[in-house]
């Protein structure tokens, strides 16, 4: 899945999802649960604290 | 990673700001402390704030037709954070400016005012708004590129 696709889907910029990915960007519990519904998957299978 | 609108658009009205202000104060503080060709009047404040509004509209609307104008979460975050620091330094500049104003005509070395025209202590205000809304700009900037 592209980032622009996912972006579209969750409703926050490419930009948004870059950094997420690049860990420059802790995003909202909202996005976050969005992500994880986008892929089916719990939210600690996305996301790791540390 | 490619710039996003919001980058694109701070980094022209950055440009635009130092460009405008940068030249119009350079103007004033020289003629101010070597007293030398147009004496600057309150006015004169007008003339780069009317410029930059309409480099704004112009920088903006040219902006806008090339990338989608969306905003989230993120930007709303860095934008709120890079305003308090804006508001640091304009309270700073406005706090530095009340004191010389207790201190005008005492004819201490601390007393910058004195033998100023009066429009150079709204000169002085404007370069504090200036000054804070160019650390908003470079706030963001930094944000949008290091993270938050």
């Amino acid at each position: 899945m592209s980032q622009q696709t996912l972006a579209d889907k969750v409703g926050v910029t490419r930009q948004t999802i870059f950094a997420i990915e690049k860990d420059k960007y802790s995003p909202s519990l909202e996005v976050a649960f969005k992500i994880s519904n986008v892929f089916k998957v719990p939210l600690e299978e996305v996301f790791i604290y540390d | 990673m490619s710039m996003s609108y919001k980058e694109k658009s701070l980094i022209a009205s950055l440009s635009a700001t130092l460009l405008v202000f940068g030249w119009y104060f350079y103007q004033v503080f020289s003629n101010q402390m070597f007293n030398i060709g147009h004496e600057f009047t309150f006015n004169d404040i007008f003339r780069p704030i009317i410029l930059i509004v309409v480099l704004e509209i112009i920088i903006q609307s040219f902006l806008a037709g090339k990338d989608k104008n969306k905003e989230d979460e993120r930007d709303a975050l860095i934008e709120l954070t890079s305003y308090r620091n804006g508001y640091w330094v304009l309270s700073i500049g406005v706090w530095f400016l009340l004191i010389q104003l207790l201190y005008v005509g005492s004819g201490g070395w601390y007393d910058i005012l004195e033998n100023s025209s009066p429009a150079f202590i709204p000169h002085l205000l404007l370069l504090f708004f200036v000054l804070a809304e160019v650390t908003n700009f470079i706030t963001q900037l930094y944000h949008y590129r290091k993270g938050i």
